[in-house]
């Protein structure tokens, strides 16, 4: 396991990411990983809210199209993540920390997928969520902290 | 003229404390400031493209009810970062990179006021399904790009421009 992670990271690619004389490698690729953090999980938080109850003259229905921007946002953070852990494959891929960040992703993906089969398998959305829908919804404010946390964490714990 | 007032606030009570702080507070304030900056970011850019034309089934008024939680985000990170400057004062004046983040925050302030007072009633009263006067569109536009340039800018500071005020 460590030997592959060694591999992938002393890789050209890796290498690139990492040490590349230029803005536009690791510095980039991190700066790009903030921006869809917050296509996904802004948008995230605002249909949470709305199905917590907040905000209810507008119509649920209306959020149909959030799932387009999280998901341009999931494909960036996909991406840019893959390189950030290819360049520090060896680091990271040893951290428990990182796992906790990957498991509460995996987690609010399957949250966000139940949510929106919940709320937006009817036309138009129900206007008050049901009660499956806010504990998916408040599951799904908490994975997202958690995965924020987690990924700053990992420049911290050991 | 900025460096003296950086190493005065470096040496001031609430800088020292700040600094003699458990070692958890940066990386705390941290997680919040990204907390913060989806929020921001994800509500705001919302308000941005529904003003630039998109979503026009939403009424303007009623994603402006959303704004609020921009506003939570913009707090927290007010908050955060202005605890990041007073404890290392002289890493973040000394960076030109910080500058422009000033900058472009500044950009995005001055656009948010002129939204307010020239624009903020009449779009509100725009109906859903009607399309956004060619003003409201360029506001949102500055607002998106002024957020990213934020966003860039906060970035880079690590790696652009960082060292120039060290050692002070």
């Amino acid at each position: 396991m460590e030997d592959f992670l060694l591999r992938l990271q002393e890789s050209d690619f890796g290498m690139w990411v990492s040490s590349a004389p230029t803005i536009f490698a690791y510095p980039t690729i991190l700066m790009l990983h903030t921006v869809g953090l917050a296509m996904v999980v802004g948008p995230a938080w605002l249909l949470d809210v709305r199905l917590l109850g907040y905000g209810a003259r507008l119509p649920v229905e209306t959020l149909r199209g959030v799932f387009r921007v999280m998901w341009i946002g999931f494909f960036i953070n996909a991406t840019t993540g893959i390189a950030l852990f290819i360049s520090e494959a060896d680091d990271k891929g040893l951290k428990w920390i990182f796992w906790v960040k990957l498991a509460s992703i995996a987690l609010a993906l399957v949250v966000t997928s139940r949510l929106r089969r919940q709320v937006f398998s009817v036309t138009p959305a129900a206007d008050v969520a049901a009660p499956k829908a806010r504990s998916l919804a408040k599951a799904s404010l908490v994975l997202w902290l958690v995965a924020i946390t987690a990924g700053r964490l990992m420049a911290y714990i050991k | 003229m900025l460096l003296p007032f950086a190493s005065w606030l470096h040496n001031t009570s609430i800088s020292l404390a700040l600094q003699r702080q458990v070692a958890w507070l940066w990386p705390f304030c941290e997680t919040l400031h990204f907390a913060g900056l989806a929020l921001l970011l994800g509500v705001a850019g919302m308000f941005d493209l529904r003003l630039m034309g998109f979503m026009k089934r939403v009424p303007i008024s009623v994603v402006k009810e959303f704004m609020p939680w921009a506003l939570v985000g913009f707090s927290l990170n007010l908050i955060t970062g202005i605890i990041f400057v007073v404890s290392q004062p002289a890493q973040y004046f000394g960076n030109p990179t910080w500058w422009v983040k000033v900058m472009f925050l500044i950009i995005a302030g001055l656009n948010a006021f002129i939204f307010e007072t020239a624009y903020g009633r009449r779009a509100a009263a725009l109906p859903a399904g009607e399309d956004t006067p060619t003003p409201l569109k360029i506001i949102a536009a500055v607002s998106l790009i002024s957020w990213a340039g934020v966003l860039w800018a906060g970035r880079m500071l690590p790696f652009l421009g960082a060292g120039v005020g060290a050692g002070l």
